[in-house]
């Protein structure tokens, strides 16, 4: 497991960052999304927060050995959920990545919570975790294919060298006793 | 403003994004300001979730019709991963604020 964090501040109020983060893409700098869609919203009628799920495409040049060995493509795909409480001023946005989820996972949170003097607070985390699970029943089953194989072989082998000593001897010995 | 992962549902996302965004910013600061007591909040909150789903809930139909039900979703085999990843983990409940987090009021 690896983990990642930061954070910094923006030198804008909490609002005018909140809004701004509906907003946040396309940017220039940040080319691989190439599309967002959103996928349920609702707003809680008691207490006002806003629950978004979005579905993140990125474009992203995987390196040749990742795509070969996990079958993957350029497009990977993203599912964001994100939380805006106004009454406690709180934004989180969590994301988890579905490409290539059956191998690792990717879970980012991210908060935007305000400072004085008109300033918010970012804060990121992230983790990032192969499935060990499934690779140790990967590997388990990649050994008893190899278990499997090699018996046979072994079986096949013993009955081919019977046959070929049979062969080679049954020949001398009619080659010798013609002689 | 981004695109669809469709290309054909990208006028209809613009549409809706758009919608959302001018309820949006009309909604938060007010919803900051009104969240001093429990009632106070629900009373706003009520009127508002109702007024989004008045002004964008016709488009949203339409744009949720063409991402999700119209094969986008599942022709690039989403739906699955999506469902899957819903299980292990729906996040239908808030993150609270951290214990350190200013107070806001």
């Amino acid at each position: 497991m690896h983990f990642f964090s930061q954070s910094f501040h923006y030198d804008h109020p909490w609002t005018h960052v909140v809004i701004g983060m509906w907003h946040k893409y396309p940017n220039s700098k940040c080319t691989h999304v190439v599309s967002i869609d959103t996928i349920d919203r609702t707003v809680d009628p008691v207490t006002g927060i806003i629950r978004t799920e979005r579905l993140m495409g990125c474009k992203q040049k995987a390196p040749i050995w990742i795509v070969k060995l996990f079958g993957g493509s350029e497009d990977a795909f993203v599912r964001e959920i994100s939380f805006v409480d106004p009454a406690t001023q709180n934004v989180t946005i969590t994301s988890v990545n579905l490409s290539l989820s059956q191998f690792a996972t990717c879970y980012e949170q991210i908060r935007y919570t305000p400072l004085p003097s008109h300033q918010t607070l970012f804060t990121q985390t992230a983790e990032i975790q192969a499935r060990m699970a499934l690779w140790r029943s990967a590997a388990d089953g990649l050994e008893k294919w190899l278990v499997q194989r090699f018996e046979q072989n072994a079986h096949l082998g013993k009955l081919g060298f019977t046959d070929v000593l049979r062969n080679l001897w049954e020949e001398r010995h009619r080659a010798h006793s013609s002689s | 403003m981004s695109q669809s992962l469709s290309s054909e549902c990208t006028p209809l996302k613009k549409e809706y994004d758009s919608c959302f965004n001018s309820w949006f910013e009309g909604y938060l600061e007010p919803a900051v300001a009104n969240s001093k007591s429990p009632e106070v909040r629900a009373a706003y909150s009520k009127q508002k979730a109702d007024e989004f789903n008045l002004k964008c809930g016709k488009i949203w139909e339409q744009y949720r019709t063409c991402v999700q039900v119209q094969q986008a979703v599942k022709e690039k085999g989403l739906d699955k991963l999506l469902q899957q990843a819903r299980e292990e983990n729906p996040l239908v409940d808030p993150i609270p604020p951290l214990p350190t987090q200013p107070s806001s009021k």
